[in-house]
């Protein structure tokens, strides 16, 4: 499968040299960012000129302030696809200058949160609480100026802490981190696992996804030994099972890589299941794929 | 996000009131007026999803002379979340039954379209839906609307700040849009119907999951901003035969309803799908604006066709905030 994968992979490059989400699709960052992780996991000769290719598109897209935008038309910064680009980077020689310039872009950015008449109608209200969140945490939103949710805060954890040796500022990087990790465990489900970042809605309690609580347990594995991640970890094995898509599989396998767990049994899973969809030639699915059925965890460890 | 919604909706309650005969200034450009004098709404019934489904979306679309020849039709289901426990989506059989409609009336081509609002995992979502069946069993073609390319587009009207939003291109690129949602309460914005639906067509790669840009910029405006936008004629089919009440639009109750509503005015068809609940259009914030620029919301602008509503009309529960709405009760 994993060759079937890596071919799709290949097909669907663009001439500019990045990745679109599905082939015949406008590079994007993200795309190109997982898709070159999963080439260079690979570490094989034959996809050297895929690789450079890939990696001048994503060089190219830096913006003077450090950052990336998703793609060519959707050109504002954008705080979800430069964490990935930075870990993308990580895994390449000579990148640290443009490493430090994003993770800068990085420190700098701020989810909002409720101004003071906001703030003071919630505090005065006596009906009950529509959901239970701590909006004061300072997380990283999907664009720059909107609310913190858990994807974007844990690529943005992932990538400060990857960085941590490359990049001057120590200080500071260590409060975003601390801060990333309270606003994650604020968010999290009852019974364990995150979903896009609210766990009750009206007194309810919300499910939580298994893509996103791989993607958040990534990236607080330097904490595998709290009780909340231990819980996130038995939440997530049941949804694998549940949910057995390529994103889920891809990014499951990896995170229980990253924990020490068995994941001999998914990857059987994720054979199969691409046989039926074949990840509906999803750039990302099939590099997570990629990444999870060979070494490309390593690219994730902290 | 919630939290202001909370305190919009709060303020709303308290605020609207007092600024309901003021008459509030035109937020829309011309080329975004689409009202018609009077508006057709078909209400079928459907008792059941085993139904001869196509038979009866076939008759909605020639009773609202609906003409699809030779046109690309971009079916846009409501296709938010997955719970098998649940209703929260828009039925594969009701899906099914449109693709086979639209082709048997002579429509070019049929594509299924949706932007998932709170899972970006649409391999997952679709799978676990029955909708994959249903694509691969028609030969359909979907498009991930969350993961297109997308097009800047100048918004037609302002009833939000946000003034312009990033559009998928696959919109751009059909003849007709066709808002396939659920009938279901929804605990921000009280239903959640046709132009809520729209929502869906938002590119989550660019504001992402929760839509959160919309949110924060206001729920009831951005509906209106969006729908007043679209750059391609509409048409609703919603989703009735089983329903979503109370704490909706994910973790509400099934509620059995037997019925499908069909037009080209999508706010005269969302005004048809509140009554039908029970609930004014006229307290629905978006609703009451859509009746001065999109469409109908009076009773006595829409012409009902097939079915009478009373026939269908049921106690739909909402969540307490939203009391006020319920003043057909009874």
């Amino acid at each position: 499968m994993i060759e079937a994968a890596i071919n799709l992979l290949l097909s669907a490059q663009n001439e500019d040299g990045g990745w679109g989400f599905v082939k015949g699709k406008l590079s994007n960052t993200e795309s190109t960012a997982f898709a070159l992780m999963a080439l260079k996991s690979l570490d094989a000769k034959p996809f050297d000129r895929q690789m450079a290719a890939g990696l001048k598109w994503l060089v190219r897209h830096q913006r003077d302030d450090g950052s990336w935008s998703l793609n060519d038309e959707a050109s504002k910064q954008s705080s979800w696809t430069t964490p990935i680009a930075v870990l993308a980077l990580l895994s390449f020689q000579d990148q640290n200058q443009r490493i430090s310039r994003a993770v800068k872009w990085i420190l700098a950015q701020e989810g909002m949160k409720p101004r003071w008449f906001e703030s003071l109608l919630f505090r005065l209200s006596l009906t009950r609480k529509t959901v239970e969140l701590d909006p004061y945490l300072n997380g990283w939103s999907w664009t720059p100026g909107a609310f913190s949710w858990v994807e974007p805060t844990s690529y943005c954890l992932m990538a400060l802490k990857k960085s941590r040796p490359l990049v001057a500022g120590g200080t500071d990087v260590e409060v975003r981190i601390q801060q990333g990790e309270a606003l994650l465990y604020d968010r999290m489900c009852e019974k364990g696992g995150w979903n896009y970042g609210n766990s009750k809605v009206l007194g309810e309690a919300l499910w939580p996804y298994p893509d996103v609580t791989a993607v958040a347990l990534i990236a607080l594995q330097d904490r595998a030994a709290n009780e909340a991640n231990r819980r996130s970890l038995l939440a997530l094995q049941g949804m694998m099972r549940e949910a057995p898509s390529g994103i889920t599989l891809g990014w499951g396998i990896l995170c229980l890589k990253l924990y020490s767990e068995d994941e001999q049994k998914w990857k059987r899973m994720l054979l199969e299941n691409f046989k039926k969809t074949r990840f509906l030639s999803e750039t990302k699915a099939l590099a997570l794929a990629v990444l999870a059925l060979g070494e490309g965890a390593s690219l994730f460890r902290v | 996000m919630n939290r202001r919604e909370f305190i919009k909706i709060s303020l709303t309650v308290s605020v609207s009131a007092v600024f309901d005969g003021c008459r509030p200034s035109i937020r829309w450009e011309r080329e975004a007026y689409r009202k018609q004098a009077i508006s057709r709404v078909a209400i079928l019934e459907a008792r059941s999803y085993q139904a001869s489904l196509r038979d009866i979306i076939s008759r909605g679309i020639r009773l609202c002379e609906l003409d699809v020849t030779g046109k690309r039709i971009l079916l846009k289901p409501n296709l938010v979340e997955f719970d098998p426990a649940g209703v929260i989506n828009t039925h594969p059989a009701v899906i099914e039954a449109t693709i086979d409609s639209f082709r048997s009336l002579g429509a070019r081509e049929v594509v299924v379209a949706e932007g998932p609002g709170h899972r970006r995992d649409i391999e997952y979502l679709l799978t676990a839906s029955g909708i994959y069946d249903v694509i691969n069993e028609h030969r359909v073609r979907f498009v991930d609307l969350n993961a297109d390319d997308v097009r800047l587009t100048k918004l037609r009207s302002s009833f939000t700040n946000l003034r312009q939003l990033y559009l998928p291109e696959t919109l751009f690129n059909a003849d007709l849009l066709v808002s396939m949602p659920k009938l279901k309460t929804h605990h921000w914005a009280g239903v959640t119907l046709s132009l809520k639906n729209m929502f869906g067509v938002v590119p989550g790669s660019v504001y992402g999951w929760p839509k959160n840009a919309l949110h924060w910029a206001g729920i009831h405006g951005s509906i209106l901003d969006i729908n007043s936008s679209l750059p391609i004629p509409q048409f609703a089919i919603v989703d009735g035969i089983v329903g979503m009440e109370g704490n909706g639009p994910i973790q509400g109750q099934a509620k059995q309803s037997g019925v499908l509503i069909l037009g080209e005015d999508l706010v005269a068809v969302d005004a048809t799908a509140a009554r039908l609940m029970k609930i004014e259009p006229r307290k629905i914030e978006y609703l009451e604006q859509a009746d001065r620029f999109l469409g109908n919301i009076t009773y006595e602008k829409v012409e009902q066709v097939g079915e009478r509503l009373d026939r269908f009309q049921q106690d739909y529960r909402v969540i307490e905030n939203f009391h006020a709405l319920k003043v057909l009760t009874g």
